[in-house]
């Protein structure tokens, strides 16, 4: 759906995306995460036609369409991270407005205007005057007002910056729904946890360059720094552990009381044997599980801790 | 054939006309007129209808025609750059202007859209205070075409000051400093225009004015003199003001743009040739594809000023994870 290549944006000296390649799927619920100044919203602003890329290349669903001309417009619906509204005037004039802007005919806004607000579960304001609405709302009616004609490609800029927590919550359903309705959706956030619970892959940036992307299973199973798995035992450790010992592609970590951690590199099936190697030397299991990948400890770990 | 409205238009007619601004301003407009009126009938009453004056007042009422329409023109004046110069400049503060810019709406049909509805909205004005216009025609004795021509004149002069407005709102991110840097750009045209001819007259001791009339081609202040002259006797005002050139005063072009209504007509096309140039140079301006790296990083940076003071409640909580 959307191929970045080799996209480079200069502010004299200073790179403030170097170099980025990229390619997100269609259907795909995307997550772009780095600290301030990484280079998200320069992408995405360059994404959208809002910036001039110093080079580079961005593609959109596969037309030859340049970045910022009407074709490329039409596939992209933005939401910005910091956005106003009018004063006096109402949310259905508010949609109008938007949709007129798109070459819409006044019919199909209303229609699908009323779709869209019942989508974002605020068809009940549609009388209401926009700056009237909470932040939340406002948000949600943003994401409305993108969807209006029905772009391929939803971009969102730090969507729950600034939202209460129900906001958030709201906001999270919100894009999980539209996700499953086969939306390719792009967010930018800052917050890590709400990211890994729904986005679908991951990129993440740092000082410009993207440093690392994937699906997130992928990124969370790096994220668990090779695959450590967690063995709890009621008796047999000193078996145990020296079996573990023996196997190639095996080290253990620690053994406390009633639990050995070891690392490895192997496949499903070669743990498998493992544990039922351990069985049949009398060890005595109690349980054990692969520990669940820390996103923001990996975070850290490839900004080198760069937080502002 | 359904024609589309501009939706800027439509979208800056709705929220001005639920505004208490647009009530209060034609008030006020039509107040000044009616003063402006009183006084002008008041003092040709006074010069002309004393039981020794031998002159008939009815002659006279004519006057009211340009004393209305001089302070029409200066209302609008004054009035259009304070409607277009925060046009952009307002969306930016507003941060309404990047979601503009990735709709289809193309920079130039934005710029556009902004000054046709400052226009109209000068055209509200107006028209409110065609009755008391009406009156100079009424007992004045003028052709009831001379008021259709004084509506395109000042929809000339709107559009004119309109996109100077918005060009300044182009290259200011605060509108109140758009707004001065209109002034300034209106001192420039109504004034400064005239420089070239004084120096001329300095320099030829009071002889000869050349060429330096022609600057004055785009300045409203002239064309409306020129327009009001026309209307009102036939004449130039080059003719009337005793001055008719002749080839050793001025330059060959002077010479015949100042014979009938040409050069009314040309300054008239030299205004709105000017007019579209600074509507163009606000879309290119504006236009994301052409705007320096400067105005993007100030913006980021305003931007994160104001989330700071705004949401830094939840700012903490983002980044604490």
């Amino acid at each position: 759906m959307l191929y970045i290549n080799d996209l480079t944006k200069r502010y004299g000296s200073f790179m403030a995306v170097n170099h980025l390649s990229l390619h997100i799927p269609e259907g795909d619920l995307f997550g772009f995460v780095g600290p301030n100044g990484a280079g998200k919203t320069t992408t995405i602003r360059i994404v959208c036609g809002l910036l001039k890329a110093s080079s580079g290349s961005v593609q959109i669903g596969g037309t030859e369409a340049a970045v910022g001309t009407k074709e490329m417009k039409r596939l992209i619906g933005y939401v910005p991270d910091f956005f106003g509204v009018y004063e006096n005037l109402k949310v259905r004039e508010y949609m109008d407005f938007y949709g007129s802007m798109y070459g819409m005919r006044s019919r199909d806004i209303a229609k699908l205007s009323d779709d869209l607000l019942e989508l974002v579960n605020l068809s009940d304001k549609k009388e209401f005057y926009v700056d009237t609405l909470s932040r939340g709302m406002k948000q949600r009616l943003c994401v409305a007002r993108a969807l209006l004609h029905n772009p391929k490609l939803l971009i969102l800029d730090e969507p729950s910056s600034g939202l209460d927590p129900r906001a958030r919550v709201e906001m999270k359903e919100l894009l999980k729904n539209l996700h499953s309705m086969g939306k390719t959706i792009v967010i930018s956030s800052h917050i890590l946890s709400e990211l890994s619970e729904m986005c679908t892959s991951i990129g993440i940036m740092n000082h410009g360059q993207l440093i690392t992307a994937g699906r997130i299973e992928d990124i969370m199973q790096q994220a668990a720094g090779g695959k450590r798995i967690h063995i709890q035992t009621v008796s047999g450790m000193e078996t145990a552990v020296r079996l573990l010992q023996e196997q190639v592609g095996v080290s253990v970590e620690s053994v406390r009381e009633n639990e050995i951690i070891i690392s490895n590199n192997n496949t499903d099936q070669q743990i498998s044997a493992l544990i039922g190697l351990l069985i049949q030397n009398q060890v005595v299991l109690t349980g054990f599980y692969r520990e669940e990948g820390n996103l923001e400890a990996l975070f850290m770990q490839l900004t080198g801790g760069d937080m502002q | 054939m359904k024609i589309r409205i501009n939706p800027i238009i439509k979208k800056d007619l709705q929220v001005t006309a639920r505004s208490m601004r647009l009530s209060w301003g034609l008030f006020a407009y039509e107040v000044v007129l009616t003063l402006a009126f009183l006084l002008a009938l008041a003092i040709i009453q006074a010069d002309n209808n004393s039981y020794y004056s031998s002159n008939n007042i009815y002659s006279y009422l004519i006057y009211l025609f340009p004393v209305q329409a001089v302070v029409q023109a200066f209302i609008v004046v004054l009035i259009v750059p304070i409607i277009t110069a925060p046009a952009i400049s307002g969306e930016k503060e507003r941060q309404t202007f990047d979601i503009m810019l990735t709709t289809c709406m193309s920079p130039f049909s934005i710029v556009v859209g902004k000054v046709i509805s400052a226009v109209i909205r000068i055209l509200f004005f107006v028209v409110a205070g065609m009755p008391i216009m009406a009156l100079a025609f009424v007992i004045g004795g003028l052709e009831w075409s001379s008021l259709l021509y004084f509506i395109l004149a000042i929809i000339l002069l709107s559009v004119f000051s309109g996109s100077i407005g918005i060009c300044c709102s182009s290259f200011c991110h605060r509108s109140i400093v758009a707004v001065v840097l209109s002034f300034a750009i209106y001192f420039v045209i109504y004034v400064l225009t005239f420089v070239p001819l004084i120096l001329s007259f300095l320099w030829t001791k009071g002889e000869r004015a050349g060429e330096s009339m022609l600057f004055l081609l785009i300045n409203p202040g002239v064309f409306f003199e020129e327009f009001f002259m026309q209307i009102m006797t036939g004449e130039s005002i080059f003719g009337v003001a005793g001055s008719n050139f002749n080839r050793n005063e001025v330059g060959f072009f002077t010479y015949h743009l100042s014979q009938g209504k040409t050069w009314m007509f040309l300054s008239a096309a030299c205004i709105l040739a000017l007019a579209i140039l600074f509507m163009i140079v606000a879309a290119w301006r504006v236009n994301p594809m052409h705007s320096s790296s400067k105005n993007i990083s100030r913006r980021k940076s305003t931007q994160n000023k104001k989330t700071s003071k705004k949401d830094q409640s939840f700012v903490k909580e983002d980044s604490s994870f």
